[in-house]
């Protein structure tokens, strides 16, 4: 198992990071040109302050007129999100390979609790999933991708949940679980999985339109 | 009455038998961990004499190393000390590994330079 799990943990790993923030990088920069040939006038009412206003409003649960109208959304979303960030970021398992590999080392929180928030997040994938097959709206805008994001999201959480409690073929679990998070990483700039990173912007984008030129609230 | 005092006598060693045995290091078989203030994985496997017959290991300061300002002293070994004698459970100035990245050095470093034993979470943290 030695050589496929430096293979895994080495060069793969470099590969999947690359590929992550050189993927936001270009989308990014793909973005701007893209504005700037198109519609270079939203740069006249960009605002800082309107659009973090906005962000804001969004950010907090029930804290718009949408999230209100849909509790149990709003409580999943949040839910889903806060864990699926904060999960594999703060398990101290990865703190751990991050401290041995460069010496920086960040808090980390307990097992247990990491563990919960895995299958919050195992629990949100699986609401997410019911609600694209038995909300009529929801399914008419449905395809074959949104299931195989859907997978691609909850793939390393359920190979990290069987290979923590090592509930079966552990060492492959664990390779199962690496390689699919760098694929999840990878995936994320180059799919709808790309709304980490434009969700604010097209937020901040509504916001000043909608507090600059139309004087009105969007939350 | 007598048999009673014999079986009793019987349990009685076989308890003093079994507590003192268990701590000699050939039936070592984990790492223990409750020196740990809160430890989130269950002990480190680690069957003392099998371990060091296959690596074979012969000096005891391979592991039971022994260091004075920072440099490891060759001819000295430490292990009459618990590794948590000198390795605090956090992390210390004085550049002093903290106790599970000592453990994680110790065991995890050599099987990554050797290519050999084990090197993921799970393989050494085995659940019961």
């Amino acid at each position: 198992m030695h050589p496929i799990y430096g293979w895994v943990t080495g060069p793969l790993t470099w590969i999947a990071f690359v590929l992550f923030f050189g993927g936001l990088l270009y989308r990014l920069a793909q973005l701007l040109v893209l504005i700037r040939r198109k519609e270079p006038f939203i740069f006249s009412y960009m605002s800082f302050k309107y659009g973090l206003r906005s962000i804001l409003h969004w950010l907090l649960p029930f804290g718009t007129v949408n999230w209100r109208l849909h509790p149990v959304m709003t409580i999943v979303t949040f839910a889903f999100h806060i864990c699926l960030l904060a999960a594999p970021i703060f398990l101290m398992a990865h703190a751990l390979l991050f401290e041995e590999a460069w010496g920086l080392g960040w808090p980390s929180l307990p097992d247990v609790v990491a563990d919960g928030m895995t299958m919050v997040v195992m629990a949100g994938a699986v609401f997410f999933l019911v609600r694209r097959i038995v909300r009529p709206e929801v399914r008419f805008v449905t395809s074959t991708s949104d299931y195989l994001l859907l997978a691609l999201v909850a793939a390393p959480f359920v190979t990290g949940f069987i290979a923590y409690h090592q509930l079966f073929a552990y060492r492959w679990m664990l390779v199962a679980h690496i390689v699919s998070g760098q694929v999840l990483l990878v995936a994320i700039p180059f799919t709808r999985l790309v709304h980490m990173l434009f969700a604010p912007l097209t937020r901040a984008y509504m916001g000043s339109e909608f507090g600059g030129v139309r004087h009105a609230v969007d939350w | 009455m007598k048999p009673f005092v014999t079986v009793l006598l019987a349990v009685a060693c076989g308890v003093l038998w079994s507590t003192t045995t268990l701590l000699a290091q050939e039936d070592m078989r984990t790492v223990p961990n409750d020196v740990f203030m809160a430890p989130q994985r269950p002990p480190a496997v680690f069957v003392h004499d099998e371990h060091n017959t296959a690596a074979g290991i012969d000096e005891c300061n391979r592991c039971h190393h022994v260091y004075r300002d920072g440099q490891l002293v060759e001819d000295e070994s430490s292990e009459d000390y618990r590794c948590s004698d000198c390795h605090a459970e956090t992390d210390t100035d004085d550049g002093m590994p903290a106790l599970m990245d000592a453990f994680h050095g110790n065991c995890k470093q050599c099987h990554l330079e050797k290519g050999k034993g084990p090197i993921m979470c799970g393989e050494c943290h085995q659940r019961p």
